[in-house]
């Protein structure tokens, strides 16, 4: 509150200057370009592609030149990635890699993952759009439980490793990707018995992910450490139905394990057979 | 889903013709569709004139019974009266989209730009979306009071329009009191909104009503005063009255005529805004203290008639500002012997007199709209002043300045009897004055754009 | 606490009680406030916090050392770089790492945008707190430039997790240093421009100068610490008074509040430290980029974390004033104990003796004034 002439008149002079300057301030940028980049359809080239290299968008894994050393998945700190090594049926020196999940809906696009990797197999992507209806769709299966990839056997001599064009991969499995998508059920279709053999060390990764908080099966398997959270079973790991699986793994006749894990899986959700 | 980026990013941001045609025709089909309607019916809604027009058209009104004559003329009325009020509600409409548009280029960014060319169509599926949401009354909120008071606010602004002469012959009542008719409806305004504050049951809602309240109350002594100021030099209170005792060029308006009238519009400027509760006086509806204030609990239709009416006001004191200070209506070169001439001797008047009104219409309407946009702007300007400062600024700056300048005025005009060539002198130095100000703002302003090393660049607008 | 109030508050004198949040424009973020208020009079405003608390320091026990630093950035979101060094530095403590010089300029840099980012965030939300709305839309418009640069340095745009148990994830990308330059060359311009269009004006000062004061020695007392306490006219900085990292190395001044319109330590001293400190950090990037050392971005750091037994304090001057990380290892890879100490906290208690007599809309300007952010007071 003025108490004196001198603050009274000197009120009256500093609005009249600062609304000056404001005034023309704002009038000023009438006349200047706006900065907003409208995005997604007015800009003048696909957004992903205005962003840095740097940008940390999705994971993607070549599983070309995956070692299966599981480096990425003991340096997530939440872990979303889930991998599980088996050894070939056929080839009983060759590791192969049944599982290599990495759950994007709960990644935090740390890139922590990204550096401990030997190959530069996996890295972060410029891809961020992935609007889904149901969240169990962004869990992106790298390795396909019926066909699982060999690991990469790293040439030391070699002075890079051949990689695919970085993005190419999620793209692809983005573009198959409608946003309303039925959700994938990450069970067995069929009973255990007529399971083929390709499927037989999916059903026990399956299974032993579903019993990781068991503890039982997990050293056994080799299967995620207990504090990695599996990421694909969510209802598995839920359900306390989970330890009957654990128990269908440690006999030697898998068949309980794909009848629990249907138990434990969403009702609504219909069983289809796998797709990735 | 990337595809489907894909094509619309290859789709450019330009609006297709057909849209921009469509724009066009409505955004200023529609005002002109209104202001026509205006134009014909306020001077055929008099009782001679609609005799007139109607025998014209081959009615023979004298055959007539008084009553029927007066249903007919009540009838016309009604139809003049709907149609004013259409206009408030789409020119309140198009503030808002303009206003939006205005201030996303002050801040740097693009504002409406999808529905239609500019985002011009956004009001209207704003407006229905409005009118589509759920009517919500809180559950332990006065409910019948809760539901009047959007009406009295509405009733409050629409009354004014029966005073607000938007050309020569165009008004839907001449009152002789016209001003103090407008203050006197304009202080309905207030009495829906302390209703809408207290009836919500809302803490939020009842600072904003009480705020609302204080607010309007102190600032109509000082609009008072300050419109008493243009009373006072034409001597009289009617609208019409006022705007002919000014001229049409710039040295012949109250503001220029007369420094303390200046002063005065000032004076009333800041209290117009303050009784709309336009920032920097939005205290009543202050988003950031109460979250919404007296709107807090409205959706759906009533907060529609609420939003219409914030908007709608801007034309409303823009209008009155105009009439008062800044010549209304005057066109150049057409002197009451011109409009009086090309009425002619007839019943009905001539042509020449259609086209003078619309010129009339025309000074009008830019005249408002140029003042509009100066509340639009210092809207996004300025911070907004705190409830005591606010009470402040009224008692101590406005109310004290505004008696001075009513003192000085009589005064002034005193002189002015005395010596006519004061007024006109006056008239040349303060527009010279005004020139010399603008050129600087406008100097200021190009000096702000190269400071920071932007340029001029009107392409995106 | 609620049953308390109550029983306090005089019915007969027609005094209510607002609940000024949990969801309110201007508690920036999820906070409470219990506000007794005699119409628009405040008789207290009572800071009710926790509302964000997500366990972060928990998470801190559950999480290997390098994990942690992803959730850091959640400490506080708007200004992620300086929970990433804080806690960094803790645990380089813990090991006894040396940091290479050029990581040690690389932090800096990074740092000193980051605080620009956030003071700009700061400013614009008090001024759009105050009622205009076109200033905070300006400060935003000149972040999203930091955010970019930043954006093209570590490759995200808010949690950045750039700085690493030992160095920083990424060295310069190209020509990187050549667009903060100009960027910085244009923002000293815009800092003129913005006190010109909203600091200095009539009504922002009469809104804010002799604004719920907090004379120095209160400050000192409640624990208020970075701006809020040199708007206090406390002379005391964290980079100056007990240097870390490359900060020796650079010539700044700490600007402190003179009661600029009022008297020191009211609203407006606390908005304008912030101005001159983005002056200041502008220049303290300029220099780094100047002198920038050649050399490892990292320092020798073994894969599997394991500090010996210790504890580790680390203090460093977040754009939130002083943040302290207290770390404690048993030996194992997993910390025994993670102990984060923010600004924001400490500017909550303060509130409640501030408050007696402000008006509401001067309590919206206190808050905002003390810049708090909700997931640094709640972590």
């Amino acid at each position: 509150m003025p108490q004196t002439v001198r603050e009274y008149t000197g009120s009256i002079r500093n609005t009249v200057k600062s609304f000056w300057h404001g005034l023309s301030i704002t009038l000023s940028y009438l006349a200047r370009r706006p900065t907003t980049v409208q995005y997604p359809d007015r800009t003048p080239m696909p957004v992903r592609d205005m962003l840095p290299p740097r940008y940390r968008g999705f994971l993607e894994v070549d599983t070309a030149i995956c070692t299966g050393c599981q480096a990425c998945e003991r340096a997530c700190p939440i872990g979303c990635i889930q991998i599980s090594l088996e050894k070939d049926p056929a080839n009983p020196k060759q590791r192969v890699v049944t599982q290599f999940d990495i759950d994007e809906a709960k990644c935090m696009f740390c890139g922590l993952c990204v550096e401990p990797c030997p190959t530069g197999s996996i890295q972060h992507t410029r891809e961020f759009e992935a609007t889904q209806r149901h969240i169990r769709n962004l869990v992106f299966r790298w390795s396909d439980p019926l066909k699982p990839f060999p690991v990469y056997k790293v040439d030391k001599n070699a002075e890079y490793y051949p990689r695919v064009p970085l993005g190419s991969l999620v793209r692809a499995r983005l573009e198959t990707l409608a946003w309303d998508r039925a959700a994938p059920v990450f069970l067995p279709p069929e009973p255990a018995g007529a399971a083929k053999p390709a499927a037989q060390p999916k059903v026990a990764a399956a299974a032993a992910a579903g019993a990781a908080p068991a503890k039982a099966a997990a050293p056994a398997l080799k299967a995620a450490p207990t504090n990695g959270a599996p990421a694909a079973e969510k209802p598995a790991v839920v359900a306390p139905v989970g330890a009957p699986a654990a128990d269908g793994v440690k006999a030697p006749a898998p068949a309980k394990a794909p009848a629990a894990e249907q138990a434990a899986a969403e009702p609504a959700v219909t069983l289809t057979p796998e797709t990735k | 889903m990337n595809a489907k980026t894909q094509d619309l990013s290859a789709r450019s941001g330009k609006t297709a013709r057909g849209v921009l045609l469509a724009t066009l025709a409505f955004g200023f089909g529609l005002p002109t569709v209104l202001l026509a309607a205006v134009l014909v019916l306020s001077p055929v809604s008099k009782p001679a004139m609609l005799v007139a027009a109607l025998r014209a058209v081959g009615v023979d009104l004298s055959a007539w019974s008084p009553n029927a004559r007066y249903v007919l003329w009540a009838v016309v009325m009604v139809v003049l009266a709907l149609i004013i009020v259409t206009f408030a509600a789409v020119i309140s409409g198009m503030t808002v989209w303009w206003e939006m548009r205005v201030s996303a280029r002050m801040q740097s960014r693009i504002g409406y730009n999808r529905v239609g060319a500019g985002g011009y169509f956004q009001w209207i599926a704003d407006a229905v979306k409005l009118l589509f949401k759920e009517d919500l009354i809180p559950a332990d909120a006065d409910k019948l009071l809760f539901r009047a008071s959007p009406y009295f606010v509405l009733t409050g602004f629409a009354l004014v329009f029966v005073a607000l002469p938007f050309g020569e012959s165009l008004i839907a009542a001449d009152l002789n009191v016209g001003i103090f008719y407008i203050t006197a409806v304009t202080a309905l305004v207030v009495v829906g909104i302390l209703i809408a504050g207290w009836s919500s049951n809302s803490k939020w809602a009842l600072f904003g009503g009480m705020r609302s309240a204080a607010q309007v109350i102190s600032y109509e002594i000082p609009a008072g005063l300050s419109a008493m100021v243009p009373v006072l030099m034409s001597g009289t209170l009617s609208m019409q009255g006022i705007t002919r005792s000014q001229g049409a060029w710039p040295w012949e308006w109250h503001a220029f005529t007369n420094p303390f009238a200046l002063v005065a519009f000032g004076i009333f400027f800041v209290s117009q805004l303050a009784e709309g509760n336009r920032t920097p006086f939005d205290l009543p509806e202050a988003e950031s203290e109460l979250v919404a204030g007296y709107l807090s609990e409205y959706s759906g239709f009533r907060f529609a008639l609420f939003f219409l009416v914030e908007f709608g006001n801007l034309w409303v004191m823009s209008a009155i500002a105009v009439t008062l200070f800044f010549g209304g209506w005057q066109v150049p070169f057409a002197g009451p012997e011109v409009f009086a001439a090309a009425r002619g001797a007839g019943e009905l008047p001539g042509a020449t007199w259609w086209g003078l009104q619309v010129a009339s219409m025309l000074v009008f309407v830019t005249k408002t709209l140029l003042v509009l946009n100066v509340v639009v702007w210092v809207r996004w300007t300025l911070p907004r002043i705190r409830v005591d400062q606010m009470m402040s600024l009224c008692w101590k700056y406005l109310v004290p300045f505004a008696f001075v300048t009513f003192v000085a005025t009589l005064l002034w005009e005193i002189l002015v009897a005395r010596a006519p060539v004061a007024s006109h002198v006056a008239g040349g130095a303060m527009v010279a004055a005004m020139v010399v100000v603008a050129f600087f703002f406008a100097r200021q302003t190009r000096q702000n754009i190269s400071a920071v090393g932007d340029r001029v660049d009107f392409t995106n607008w | 606490m609620e049953k308390l109030i109550l029983r306090r508050v005089d019915r007969q004198n027609e005094e209510m009680i607002l609940n000024f949040g949990p969801q309110h424009p201007s508690t920036h973020g999820v906070i409470n406030f219990l506000v007794e208020t005699d119409g628009e009079v405040l008789k207290r405003a009572t800071p009710d916090v926790g509302y964000l608390h997500r366990s972060i320091e928990k998470i801190g026990e559950l999480v290997g050392y390098p994990g942690f630093m992803p959730y850091t950035d959640r400490v506080d979101y708007v200004a992620a770089m300086f929970a990433n060094e804080g806690y960094a530095i803790a645990v380089e403590k813990l090991l006894k790492l040396e940091v290479p010089p050029r990581a040690q300029w690389l932090r800096a840099i990074s740092c000193e945008l980051c605080r620009i980012a956030s003071h700009l965030v700061s400013v614009g939300t008090m001024v759009m707190d105050i009622g205009a709305f076109t200033p905070m839309l300006h400060g935003i418009r000149e972040r999203e430039t930091i955010n970019d640069l930043i954006e093209a340095l570590c490759g995200a745009r808010l949690t950045y997790n750039y700085h690493r148990i030992g160095g920083v994830a990424f060295d310069l990308p190209e020509g990187w240093r050549d667009k903060v330059l100009a960027f910085l060359d244009h923002f000293d311009k815009f800092l003129v421009e913005y006190d010109r269009l909203i600091s200095f004006n009539e009504i922002y000062v009469k809104r804010l100068a002799n604004v719920a004061v907090i004379p120095g020695p209160m400050a000192v007392n409640y624990g208020l610490v970075g701006p809020n306490l040199r708007g206090s006219g406390v002379d005391w900085d964290v980079r100056r008074d007990m240097p870390y990292g490359a900060y020796p190395n650079f010539q700044f001044k700490v600007p402190v509040g003179k009661g600029y319109f009022g008297v020191s330590g009211d609203s407006f001293d606390r908005y304008y430290v912030r101005c001159l400190e983005m002056a200041e950090s502008s220049k303290i990037v300029r220099q780094a980029l100047e002198s920038l050392p050649e050399g490892e971005i990292t320092a020798k750091v073994p894969r599997n974390i394991k500090p010996e037994a210790g504890e580790a304090l680390s203090r460093v001057e977040s754009a939130r004033g002083e943040m302290a990380y207290y770390v404690v290892s048993d030996g194992t890879n997993k910390a025994y104990r993670v102990r984060v100490r923010t600004g924001s906290f400490t500017a909550m208690s303060v509130i409640e003796d501030i408050s007696p007599g402000l008006m509401v809309a001067d309590l919206v300007a206190l808050i905002s004034s003390l810049d708090v952010v909700a997931p640094e007071i709640d972590r």
